[in-house]
């Protein structure tokens, strides 16, 4: 090999290794400089790409909203079928906007951004920001109950961390308020792992199947009475004197497209946010 | 800047804006990877150390939007355009076909080494992901990838000398 290719190519090694060696910097960084760096980026270089991007879910929306429509005039014969989807999209939207009206919390509406698959199932990006009155810590919620809270804030987009996310935790209670606990990602196999896990239950509180459990309130990130899933069963082998129960989360995050993202605590509860007004606007 | 140059300047830019457009608007589970065919289009066309950097950035572009696994991406794109730039040198031709099972082989690569990275997934979803939706998801980021390289050789093969 002549001696101008040799150089050549142990340049290239260097520049590879050198990128690599950067690319596990980047892995090892802790969260503080990590999350800078990376708003940085989404601040600049990604800013028109997350631009793209919401235009795009924008897009998808108009589409499947189009499909609906074009369904429906073409047969009324199978109205009442067709009409489902807008039926349930309809519902959902009429829930955000009852639930808007009734949490009594300053909070921003929000579009949860379709992400790029793997990575993403832990986080959801939001097209706002800091310019319009996000911070971290804040709760973010649907209408079907808690998804997850804003972890980084840049000024246009934030990051929010979603339930099944292992860091995420949140201080439950029963909906009647007889049982406490801390509420996780379950960390089971296959479907399992979609599901909540409600720890360190006092042993003398026993949940029904079914029973409703919102947040608490403790800790100050999550106002009390936000739906946060319903009892499927009593984890077994747990040891002390404490009881697990298996969760059903209130909120599906594939099915999140629109969020209120609340400003942090004033101290108010919003026991009765979901109790009466989103009972009266189910799909009938 | 030459204009083979400029054409696959053009050519990434087109294909990142793929990604942010089209890929967000079918919302397929196995997705194409434009960002994948971008890195590899380059990297079968220049240096092996070019083809690291331009791994490297698309990479971390990617990374941002997802940072909880900061890093990773950039990883996976580095060793994925290298690799290619320098198998593409040591072994194969302008082979159009070769370049599809190319492109399937690098859309494998980069999922291997991103899931490995980010150690995440563990038993049996990482097994799931790695066995099912990463093979069918090169699959299609191939077929798009022969698309695009069809539609893009000529161009580039005649503007070089």
């Amino acid at each position: 090999m002549p001696r101008g290719a040799r150089t050549d190519s142990r340049a290239d090694t260097v520049i590879a290794v050198a990128c690599v060696l950067a690319a596990l910097t980047l892995l090892v960084l802790p969260e503080a400089p990590r999350d800078r760096t990376a708003g940085v980026i989404r601040g600049t270089v990604v800013a028109p790409l997350v631009t793209m991007q919401q235009r795009a879910s924008l897009a998808r929306r108009a589409f499947n909203a189009n499909d609906s429509l074009v369904r429906i005039a073409d047969s009324v014969v199978r109205r009442s079928q067709q009409l489902d989807e807008v039926n349930a999209e309809n519902a959902r939207l009429r829930a955000l906007l009852r639930l808007g009206e009734s949490v009594r919390w300053a909070f921003v509406p929000a579009e949860a951004l379709v992400g790029r698959g793997m990575g993403d199932e832990h986080t959801m990006l939001l097209s706002v920001g800091a310019r319009a009155g996000v911070q971290r810590f804040s709760a973010v919620v649907a209408a079907d109950g808690l998804v997850g809270m804003v972890q980084q804030v840049d000024p246009n987009s934030s990051v929010a961390i979603i339930w099944p996310n292992p860091e995420f935790r949140v201080s439950a209670t029963s909906a009647d308020g007889t049982a406490f606990g801390i509420v996780t990602a379950h960390q089971g196999p296959g479907i399992e792992g979609y599901l909540l896990e409600m720890r360190g239950v006092s042993f003398r509180s026993t949940l029904k199947v079914g029973s409703t459990i919102v947040s608490s309130g403790l800790g100050g990130v999550y106002p009390r009475g936000i739906p946060v899933g319903t009892v499927i069963e009593e984890l077994k082998g747990t040891a002390g004197w404490e009881r697990s129960y298996l969760l059903r989360p209130a909120v599906r995050p594939p099915d999140v497209t629109s969020v209120l993202i609340l400003a942090p605590g004033n101290g108010t509860g919003m026991d009765s946010v979901w109790r009466a007004p989103l009972d009266s606007v189910r799909p009938r | 800047m030459s204009t083979r140059s400029i054409a696959i300047a053009i050519i990434v830019a087109l294909m990142v804006a793929l990604h942010f457009t089209l890929r967000p608007i079918l919302d397929w589970r196995a997705g194409i990877d434009f960002l994948t065919i971008a890195v590899l289009v380059v990297a079968v066309r220049v240096r092996p150390g070019v083809a690291a950097l331009v791994g490297f950035a698309v990479g971390v572009v990617a990374d941002a939007l997802a940072p909880e696994a900061f890093g990773a991406g950039a990883l996976a794109m580095t060793v994925v355009g290298f690799a290619a730039s320098r198998l593409k040198a040591a072994f194969f031709s302008d082979n159009v076909m070769l370049n599809a099972v190319f492109v399937f082989v690098g859309k494998v690569a980069y999922d291997l080494i991103f899931l490995v990275a980010e150690r995440r997934l563990g038993g049996g979803a990482l097994a799931v992901q790695l066995l099912l939706w990463t093979p069918l998801a090169a699959l299609l980021t191939a077929l798009v990838g022969l698309l695009v390289m069809s539609v893009v050789r000529p161009t580039l093969e005649r503007r070089r000398p």
